[in-house]
C-alpha cells in the first residue's frame, strides 16, 4: 500500500476529486486520448445531428416560401446532390487541413499562419461565437422535441435546457474520454437508427411499392396545391437551408490533438468516416423524402417533424421502431453540443495562447481538460438560452453565416499555403481548395442576403464586437510583456530601504513582527500606530519605550475612524520624506482556524489589498498562528 | 456658500478637511502660519499636534510632534525627553524658536512652547 501523506488539499479541493475524480497526471497525457471510435461520436454528433433537420429546413423553403406544391420534392435530390458535392469539397480541404496542422485549432490557425491577424481574428471569434450557439441551439433544439412529444413539459423548457447544459458541461469536465464514453451510445443509436430507417425505406419504397405518406388535413392540402414556378432565389434559399447540414464538420481539424497518436492520421480518418456517413444518410433521407413526401410548414402547424413522418410511414404506424427512432433524435440533438464542448476550449485555449483572450482559458484543469473554457462555454450557452427563453431558432441563421465565415477562411489559407508551398500536386490541390472557397463564400453571402432580416444581419455586430475584445486583451497583454522585459544593466529604482511595522499595541505578535523587521537590516525602522485617543497613545508609547527602547514609534490619531486609508496617507507620507526609497509594510496578523477567524477584524486584509497597488512597496505579513 | 460649494461637498479628501477645521481654528489667532514662515530666524508659530513619535535619537530618546496649521507642518523635537505631560494628539501649541531644513522636514529643536486650552476644556 503507498504510504499516506497529509491530506493538504482544501475542501472545495476534495469535493471536486469527488465529482470530476483524481487529478490525471501530465504523463498520462497519451492514455487520455480518444480512439477513433470514441472520437467519431465525440466530433462528429454535431454534424450527423444536422440530417435530423436539414431536410425540413429544404422543404420548408419550397413548400411554404417558395409554394412549389409537388415539385418541391423534385428538387429535393439535386439540391442533396450539390450539398454532398460541397461536403466533398469542404472535407477534402479539411483533410489538408489536419495533416498541415496537426496541432489543432482549426481555421483560426490556417488564418493566422497564411492571411494574417485579422482574417485569423475574424474566424476565431466566428468559431467561438458558433460553436456557443452550437450548444444553445441544438440543446433547445433536442429540449424542443421532447416537449413537443410531451406536452405536459413545456412549462420546463428553460430549465430542462439549462439541466441538459449542466449535464454535458459537467461530464466533459470528467474528461475527454469520460464524457466520450458516456455520450457515443446515443450518437450510434441514431445512426443505426437512421442507416435502418433509410435502408428499410428505400426497400419497401423500390420492392414492396411503398406510396407516399396519404395528406389529409387541411394545412396538408395547401401545401401541396402551391403552383408556383420555382425562381433562382428559392432555389438558393433551400439550397442554403440544407448547407447546414455541413455545420460541425470543422469540429474534426479543430481537435486534431484530442486523437490517439498518430493523432493527423486518425483524425483525417474520422474526417472521413464521418463524411462518409454524413453524406449518403442526408442524400438517403433526400431521396426516401422524395418518394414518401412528407410535408412541413413553417409555423408549425404539422407537428411532426420530417423524420418522425418517414418512420412512421417506413415502419408502418407508432411501433417500437417509431420510438427508437424518435428517441434516438432527441439524443443526438442534444449531444450536437457536446462536439462543441470539444472545440471550444481548445480553439479559446489556442486563442488564449496568442494573446488574445484571457490565459486563464489556457490552463488545463485536473483532469487535463481546459476546465475554464468548459465551463466559460456552459455559462455562456446557458446566458443565451434564458435570454431567449429557450427558444432559439432565431439564432440558426447567425450559425449558418459563421459556419461558412469559418469554412472560407479555412479554405483560403489553404489555398494560400498550397500556393505558396507548392508541394507535389498542389496545383489540382489549390483548384479544389480554391474552388471549395468560392463555393462557401457564395453560400455564405446567400444566407446572408436572403436570410438577412432573419437574424444574419447580427454576425456583422457581434463579430466586430469581439475582434476589439480581442485586440483590447491583447494590446494589454502586449503592455505587459514590454513592461517586463530585461534590459541591459537593469537599475532597481531604489538605494535605501525602509520599513514600516503596523502596530495595534504590545503583544507577542507585534514583539515577532519587530525582531523580524530588524533582521532586514534596514536604513530606516519605524513603527506604525493609529491610535483612537491620547489615552491610548500615552499607555502605547510607555509600553513601546520597555519593550523596544531602539526603535522609533510614530502615533497619530485617525480623525475620520478609517483605518485603512490613515495607513495609507501615513505610508505615503512617510516615503515621500526620502526618495530612492523601497518600504516594506510588516503586518502581524491573528490567523486562527476559520471557524473563528470572521470574530477578528479583517483590517490586515484590507491594508494589504489597497497596499498590493501601491509601486515600490513590500507588503510582508507576519502571521500569528492561533490553533 | 453658494451652488458650488454645496457641490463640493462630500467630494473633498479628508487631508483638505482636516486643513480647513485647522485654518478656521488657528486663523483667529493672527500669526506667522507656516506656509510663510521664514528659516533659521526666531519666530513664533502655533499649529496642532498631528503626529508624536518617540525615537531614540542620538542614544537619547526624543519626542518629536509635527504640528499644522491647516497651511503647513513643522515638526518639533523635544530632545532628551519621553513624555511631555500636557503634550497629545489634537493638542493646540504655540511654539517659539528657529526652524531648518532636516532632509525635507522642517524642524524646530527644543523650542519654548505654550500649550492652548484643549477642545474639551
Amino acid at each position: 500500500m503507498a504510504p499516506t501523506t497529509k491530506d493538504n488539499r482544501t475542501g472545495f479541493a476534495r469535493l471536486k476529486g469527488r465529482l470530476v475524480g483524481n487529478p490525471i497526471a501530465n504523463t498520462e497525457d497519451a492514455h487520455h486520448r480518444l480512439k477513433k471510435l470514441v472520437a467519431l461520436p465525440v466530433f462528429a454528433s454535431d454534424a450527423i445531428s444536422s440530417t435530423a433537420y436539414a431536410t425540413e429546413e429544404i422543404l420548408i423553403v419550397f413548400l411554404t416560401m417558395a409554394a412549389v406544391g409537388l415539385a418541391a420534392f423534385d428538387n429535393l435530390v439535386p439540391i442533396a446532390i450539390m450539398v454532398v458535392i460541397l461536403l466533398a469539397i469542404v472535407v477534402n480541404s479539411y483533410r489538408q487541413t489536419i495533416h498541415a496542422y496537426p496541432h489543432g485549432g482549426g481555421s483560426y490557425i490556417v488564418a493566422k499562419d497564411n492571411l494574417g491577424k485579422y482574417p485569423s481574428l475574424v474566424s476565431g471569434a466566428s468559431m467561438l461565437v458558433d460553436y456557443i450557439l452550437t450548444v444553445a441551439v441544438s440543446v433547445a433544439g433536442g429540449v424542443a422535441a421532447i416537449v413537443s412529444a410531451f406536452n405536459g413539459l413545456a412549462p420546463y423548457r428553460v430549465a430542462l435546457c439549462i439541466a441538459f447544459i449542466f449535464l454535458v458541461t459537467f461530464a466533459n469536465l470528467r474528461g475527454v474520454r469520460e464524457s466520450g464514453a458516456l455520450f457515443a451510445p446515443p450518437t450510434y443509436l441514431y445512426i443505426l437508427s437512421l442507416a435502418a430507417l433509410i435502408l428499410v425505406g428505400l426497400y419497401r419504397v423500390y420492392f414492396q411499392d411503398l406510396g407516399p405518406i396519404p395528406h389529409t388535413g387541411e394545412v396538408e392540402r395547401e401545401l401541396l396545391e402551391g403552383q408556383k414556378a420555382l425562381t433562382l432565389f428559392y432555389f438558393l434559399k433551400a439550397f442554403s437551408s440544407g448547407a447546414v447540414a455541413l455545420t460541425g464538420i470543422e469540429a474534426v481539424a479543430d481537435g486534431v490533438p484530442a486523437f490517439e497518436k498518430p493523432e493527423a492520421r486518425n483524425a483525417s480518418q474520422t474526417l472521413m468516416l464521418m463524411a462518409v456517413i454524413l453524406g449518403t444518410s442526408f442524400f438517403g433521407l433526400s431521396v426516401l423524402a422524395q418518394q414518401l413526401q412528407p410535408l412541413k410548414d413553417e409555423e408549425g402547424k404539422i407537428r411532426d417533424t420530417v423524420l418522425a413522418q418517414l418512420a412512421e410511414q417506413v415502419y408502418g404506424g407508432r411501433n417500437i421502431f417509431f420510438f427508437i427512432t424518435q428517441f434516438a433524435t432527441f439524443g443526438i440533438l442534444i449531444l450536437a453540443a457536446n462536439t462543441a464542448y470539444a472545440d471550444f476550449p481548445r480553439l479559446s485555449s489556442v486563442i488564449a495562447k496568442d494573446s488574445f483572450l484571457p490565459r486563464q482559458l489556457a490552463n488545463r484543469g485536473d483532469r487535463l481538460v481546459f476546465s475554464n473554457g468548459i465551463i466559460a462555454l456552459g455559462v455562456a450557452a446557458s446566458v443565451l438560452v434564458v435570454a431567449f427563453g429557450g427558444i432559439v431558432n432565431a439564432l440558426i441563421p447567425l450559425y449558418a453565416v459563421g459556419v461558412f465565415t469559418g469554412f472560407t477562411i479555412s479554405q483560403t489559407g489553404m489555398f494560400v499555403r498550397l500556393v505558396r508551398l507548392k508541394e507535389k500536386s498542389w496545383l489540382l490541390k489549390a483548384f479544389f481548395t480554391g474552388v471549395g472557397a468560392l463555393t462557401t463564400l457564395a453560400v455564405a453571402l446567400t444566407v446572408v442576403t436572403v436570410k438577412f432580416t432573419d437574424g444574419a444581419w447580427i454576425p456583422a455586430v457581434v463579430i466586430p464586437t469581439m475582434i476589439f475584445i480581442f485586440t483590447f486583451i491583447n494590446r494589454h497583454y502586449v503592455r505587459v510583456r514590454e513592461f517586463l522585459k530585461v534590459v541591459e544593466q537593469v537599475v532597481p529604482p531604489f538605494r535605501t530601504h525602509f520599513v514600516v511595522v503596523l502596530v495595534g499595541s504590545v503583544n507577542a505578535g507585534v514583539v515577532q513582527a519587530v525582531k523580524y523587521a530588524q533582521s532586514l537590516n534596514p536604513d530606516r525602522l519605524l513603527a506604525l500606530s493609529i491610535v483612537g485617543s491620547n489615552e491610548e497613545s500615552d499607555e502605547l508609547q510607555r509600553t513601546w519605550a520597555q519593550s523596544f527602547p531602539n526603535v522609533a514609534l510614530d502615533t497619530t490619531v485617525d480623525d475620520y475612524r478609517n483605518l485603512t486609508e490613515k495607513v495609507l496617507t501615513e505610508i505615503e507620507r512617510l516615503d515621500g520624506l526620502q526618495s530612492d526609497d523601497i518600504v516594506t509594510v510588516v503586518i502581524p496578523e491573528f490567523v486562527t482556524s476559520l471557524r473563528s477567524q470572521w470574530l477578528h477584524n479583517q483590517s490586515a486584509l484590507a491594508i494589504k489589498a489597497r497596499l498590493l497597488f501601491r509601486p515600490n512597496t513590500v507588503v510582508t505579513s507576519i502571521p500569528i498562528v492561533i490553533p | 456658500m453658494g451652488i458650488r460649494n454645496y457641490l463640493n461637498r462630500g467630494s473633498q479628501t479628508k487631508d483638505e478637511l482636516v486643513s480647513e477645521r485647522l485654518c478656521a481654528k488657528f486663523g483667529e489667532l493672527h500669526m506667522v502660519t507656516l506656509a510663510d514662515m521664514p528659516m533659521r530666524r526666531r519666530v513664533d508659530v502655533c499649529g496642532e499636534i498631528r503626529r508624536m513619535s518617540v525615537k531614540p535619537r542620538a542614544g537619547i530618546s526624543a519626542v518629536e510632534v509635527e504640528i499644522s496649521d491647516g497651511t503647513g507642518e513643522i515638526t518639533v523635537i523635544f530632545s532628551g525627553r519621553e513624555r511631555i505631560p500636557g503634550i497629545g494628539h489634537n493638542r493646540g501649541l504655540i511654539v517659539s524658536g528657529v526652524a531648518h531644513f532636516e532632509g525635507k522636514r522642517r524642524v524646530m529643536l527644543n523650542p519654548a512652547y505654550r500649550l492652548l486650552p484643549s477642545p474639551g476644556q
